[in-house]
């Protein structure tokens, strides 16, 4: 690859994709065969400070073909992309979202705001699922640090973006994560509080999804957990998050898993 | 019919570096130097927004000297380069020498062929790794490029910072020394440089991916002083 010099008329700008398009590596968004590995769970809620999410770990085909997939990664310092559909597509679009926010941020010295990074994503995701049969549906969330919170937009298929104020949940187990996030959603919940919330809606999608997988406790691996507050990303502990899945765990044990009745 | 007349090839080369040098003579200069824990480069530059020294990738970093628009470009062409090489192979794939080679190829090219040679002198800076040592390019105006292997210095009064920096600091030492010998050496003995007037990024491992970071005015001042 020669030095990427351009005419001021054609020149690229900051947009990485618009690099990729002019320099003739761009991914091809086109259609290609189906029967490829999806169905996911991943969950997004804000809490007084930031956003947490958790997301299953399970990537599933005719069988199961991964149990220890992340689907949740780190966009950059202060975002979070979640993925659901098409798993190639999925990681393709997650690693081309890093590398655009972070060549946005060296060609102009200055950071994407969150929404700017969400509305880059909208036509990228137009233009893969209007024309593949291979969809992607990603969540994107993360700490605004000029408005001090968390904010969580997700997407439609044909690419619309729409920002969410209470929770969003992405993939097939989403209307099991759904029922259990509108009980006990509330506004303002402390960070324990929806770490707790989240793990139980994931829990609840795992238990009846049969394409998201719920905590593994033979092998040891369980859904991953991330907090974006004014510090950044970080991700839970691996011991952390299986001890919140083993107490929600007993707790279905002695109820014989009987989840009605209240949240448990 | 009109008239050619003849230029010797000397004569041609001699005029365009004339004309690149007297250029270049006209911006401030940087010194770039290892020291204990990485790579610095030091610039005097007035303006805040306008950029001499900057990040290209992980372990890279780029300083230009000379006229603004002309190193900006050739810093976006890195960027665009660095990213893409990454984004096609992986990110331990990008190498310094590659970029460092890629400038020195276009500034010969744009001195011999270009209708007027790029007035600009180039660094392009590498953290070493477990793959690859850490290296100083610097690359002048005719695609000359030196790979230094302590310091390098470029701009308009080069040879003279130059022999400054030199006697000052003749091993690699800690950042607030480094630091305060850099500005030294850039100042001259007849004048200092005000703290607002520095422009000062690092290449150093912080256990994250990313090594450049470019120095707030406290820090520096706060480097200044201890050193």
């Amino acid at each position: 690859m020669g030095l990427p010099l351009f005419r001021p008329t054609q020149d690229p700008g900051p947009s990485f994709l618009g690099l990729t398009e002019a320099l003739g590596v761009a991914p091809e968004w086109g259609p290609t065969a189906s029967d490829v590995p999806h169905a996911t769970t991943v969950i997004a809620v804000r809490y007084a400070q930031g956003v947490v999410m958790a997301g299953d770990r399970q990537a599933t085909g005719a069988y199961i073909a991964s149990r220890d997939v992340k689907k949740i990664g780190a966009a950059d310092r202060f975002t979070a992309l979640a993925i659901s559909g098409s798993a190639a597509r999925g990681v393709e679009l997650l690693k081309f979202a890093q590398l655009s926010f972070e060549h946005y941020e060296k060609m102009t010295d200055t950071a994407l705001s969150l929404e700017g990074k969400a509305n880059y994503l909208s036509p990228i995701i137009q233009r893969n699922n209007l024309s593949s049969p291979l969809p992607v549906l990603p969540l994107l969330a993360g700490y605004d640090p000029t408005q001090r919170a968390g904010r969580i937009f997700e997407y439609d298929g044909a690419g619309g973006c729409y920002e969410r104020y209470d929770f969003a949940t992405i993939g097939s187990g989403s209307p099991f994560a759904e029922g259990a996030l509108r009980l006990g959603f509330q506004s303002d919940l402390d960070l324990e509080a929806a770490l707790e919330l989240a793990a139980l809606a994931l829990y609840e999608a795992g238990d009846n999804d049969p394409s998201t997988g719920g905590p593994d406790f033979v092998r040891g691996i369980f859904p991953m957990m991330v907090v974006l507050d004014a510090a950044g990303f970080r991700e839970l502990a691996g011991d952390d998050v299986g001890e919140r899945f083993r107490r929600i765990n007993e707790r279905r044990a002695e109820s014989r898993g009987v989840a009605g009745g209240a949240l448990r | 019919m009109s008239n050619y007349f003849y230029v010797s090839p000397e004569q041609l080369i001699k005029d365009r570096a004339e004309f690149a040098q007297k250029g270049i003579a006209r911006g401030r200069s940087i010194v770039a130097s290892l020291y204990d824990r990485g790579v610095v480069m030091v610039a005097e530059n007035p303006s805040a927004s306008l950029n001499k020294v900057s990040e290209i990738y992980d372990r890279i970093a780029f300083a230009g000297a000379g006229k603004y628009n002309e190193y900006d470009r050739l810093r976006e062409a890195g960027v665009r380069w660095a990213d893409s090489m990454g984004f096609t192979y992986a990110r331990e794939d990008v190498d310094a020498r590659a970029l460092a080679n890629y400038y020195a190829q276009h500034l010969g090219d744009m001195f011999t062929e270009g209708q007027k040679p790029l007035e600009v002198e180039v660094l392009v800076a590498q953290l070493g790794s477990d793959l690859r040592p850490t290296k100083l390019f610097r690359i002048l105006y005719e695609g000359t490029i030196a790979d230094e292997p302590r310091f390098s210095v470029i701009g308009g009064d080069a040879e003279v910072i130059r022999e400054r920096f030199a006697q000052a600091v003749p091993e690699v030492v800690d950042l607030a020394t480094t630091l305060r010998q850099a500005v030294a050496a850039l100042a001259g003995p007849d004048r200092t440089i005000p703290i607002s007037d520095l422009e000062v990024g690092i290449l150093e491992d912080r256990g994250e991916r990313r090594t450049f970071t470019r120095l707030a005015p406290d820090r520096i001042a706060e480097l200044l002083g201890e050193g």
